[in-house]
């Protein structure tokens, strides 16, 4: 079964996330051509492969969120462990 | 003309997102921000909140910018705020090594089929540890930062061997008088042979007392088989002398969920409360010792085991439901982790991993474990763990060798494939000696572990019941201390 994820709205790092978090379950291979990142997903069962849709999209939005949050989380990090004597 | 404006107008134009993870929950979602607070919300809200559509005149954006998931823009105190709980949270590590288990002896009176210490027969005296390597050891303990410091002499069974029980308790009391930390000390003991003479020395040094309670006396004696068959009339015996001698609170117990446990967790913790304890540990076997060479552990899995303990938690719940004060202490610990920002600094649950920076074990041999479950495997053969010896080895090079630090960095669950990305991670744990035991790979898969699943399965609980049922919430708050 091959899945064909638009690159506009998703990301390969997302893809791969998704696939190991069902790794018990299924084998996803993730590779791109030129118009598209390209699932390879065995066994053909219908069930995981809505799991599978449904991941990818949480994985996309947990892209997103690592995204917009990246330096207020470098910044809360830096003032977390300032003056702690654990970062020497 | 009204004399106030509406609380519209008091709400913020605008907010900027702060970091966070998700999961799905059953049809909605569990959010954690930084310092592993929860919250539930709807997927929905959540997706508009992440794409900047989220109304702040929405009902729940007050909780939301409360448990810091949202700020204003350039506001500074949620920042400073996310800061001091996370480096709360953090501040054991700074500590470095509270916990020091001392194997005394494998020497047992006892042949548990699930057993994780590997038992000896009695009689091999070469399976003591020597007052020379007890030594060794306990100058190594106050080298620890710490200043609190907890010893907890073990086995076997630990006092068959107690000579040196006494010779650690002495030399313990005898550095801390120069060293000046909190000390406590502990010896994990079933009591079957425990005398009034060794009590009468636990009370006069503030000695504290663990033992083990499997349930009422046909499922304790078939756990636990002895020469007699009497463990638990011996365990009743002991525990009523050593709470009279040494005190009431002197005393408290473990209990292993073997196969034949599995049904009878009401009749467990029954037996608790018959013997007036207030709390219990539901815990899991360990695949360790004789119990991954027996069908101990094969005899259950995760789902098994989830099933146990959800069935122990909703009998607590009811117990205190009708005025029975009693605690689960798993859930403690991880409800303390969800509720509030101190880290109990449990092994299993901690991340780092708490091998050799929370906990170290001084085999009998004198040889240095990173925890009671490396030691373990080391009885089975594998010494991947073993991070020094007392008679060859320094303190630094010790808590720095390779296979300290290996299983350290190899196991950062926040450097981890999936547990990087999951909303449970600031509850949970690694657990680099299971995985490596069971998989041959410190990390594991964590799709497959039966580690997540428990740890999934149990956190999932305990925050279905603290949206579903108020009273639980209530009990929760209180055993987490908040």
């Amino acid at each position: 079964m091959q899945i064909r994820l638009d690159p506009a709205a998703y990301s390969v790092e997302a893809a791969e996330k998704a696939a190991y978090r069902l790794i018990d379950r299924i084998a996803v291979l993730v590779s791109t051509d030129a118009s598209a990142i390209v699932c390879e997903i065995t066994p053909e069962d219908p069930a995981l492969i809505d799991a599978f849709k449904r991941e990818v999209l949480d994985q996309q939005l947990r892209l997103s969120i690592r995204t917009q949050t990246e330096d207020v989380r470098n910044l809360i990090l830096a003032f977390a462990f300032s003056r702690t004597g654990l970062q020497q | 003309m009204t004399r106030f404006l509406p609380a519209e107008e008091f709400a913020p134009k605008a907010y900027a997102l702060l970091p966070c993870r998700f999961e799905p929950l059953d049809e909605g979602l569990i959010l954690s921000n930084m310092a592993g607070e929860p919250m539930f919300i709807d997927r929905s809200r959540f997706e508009a909140l992440v794409q900047g559509r989220f109304s702040t005149t929405d009902p729940l954006f007050p909780e939301l910018r409360a448990k810091h998931f949202v700020r204003e823009p350039g506001e500074q105190h949620p920042i400073e705020l996310l800061a001091l709980k996370v480096r709360t949270k953090y501040a054991h590590l700074a500590d470095f090594t509270n916990l020091h288990l001392f194997v005394v002896t494998l020497r047992c009176d006892h042949s548990c089929q699930y057993c994780q210490v590997s038992r000896q027969s009695e009689d091999k005296l070469r399976y003591d540890m020597t007052p020379e390597t007890a030594d060794k050891a306990l100058d190594l303990v106050f080298l620890s930062p710490n200043p609190a410091i907890k010893i907890e002499i073990q086995g076997g069974e630990p006092l068959l061997n107690w000579p040196v029980v006494e010779h650690i308790i002495l030399g313990a009391e005898a550095r801390n008088r120069v060293a000046r930390r909190a000390l406590q000390i502990v010896i994990a003991t079933t009591l079957s042979l425990v005398t009034d003479d060794m009590l009468y020395f636990c009370r006069d040094h503030n000695v504290l007392l663990s033992s083990s309670l499997d349930g009422p006396a046909d499922l304790h004696d078939r756990n636990r088989p002895r020469p007699g068959r009497d463990s638990h009339a011996k365990f009743v015996a002991g525990l009523t002398k050593a709470r009279d001698i040494v005190g009431a609170d002197a005393v408290s117990a473990l209990m292993t969920t073997a196969p034949a446990s599995m049904d009878r967790v009401r009749d467990i913790i029954d037996e608790y409360v018959r013997l007036g304890f207030r709390d219990i540990f539901l815990r899991h076997v360990s695949p360790y010792g004789f119990a991954a060479k027996t069908r101990s552990y094969a005899a259950y899995n995760a789902q098994k085991w989830l099933e146990f303990y959800k069935e122990g938690l909703r009998y607590i719940l009811e117990l205190n439901a009708a005025g029975v004060p009693f605690v689960e202490n798993y859930s403690r610990l991880l409800l303390t982790k969800m509720l509030t920002p101190r880290d109990p600094g449990f092994v299993d649950l901690s991340n780092p991993c708490g091998a050799g920076i929370l906990a170290v074990v001084f085999n009998y041999d004198g040889e240095v474990y990173a925890s009671d479950e490396s030691r373990m495997l080391k009885e089975m053969g594998d010494a991947s763990f073993r991070i020094g010896d007392v008679h060859k080895n320094t303190y630094k090079e010790i808590f720095t060798s390779d296979a300290l630090l290996t299983v350290l960095d190899e196991s950062f669950t926040l450097s981890a494939p999936m547990c990087s990305d999951c909303a449970l991670e600031p509850w949970c744990g690694t657990d680099p000696v299971f995985h490596h035991g069971m998989t041959g790979d410190l990390l594991g898969r964590k799709p497959a572990s039966e580690f997540c699943k428990r740890q999934m399965g149990a956190v999932k609980h305990l925050l279905r019941l603290m949206r579903d049922n108020s009273d639980a919430q209530r009990l929760f708050r209180r055993w987490a201390g908040c």
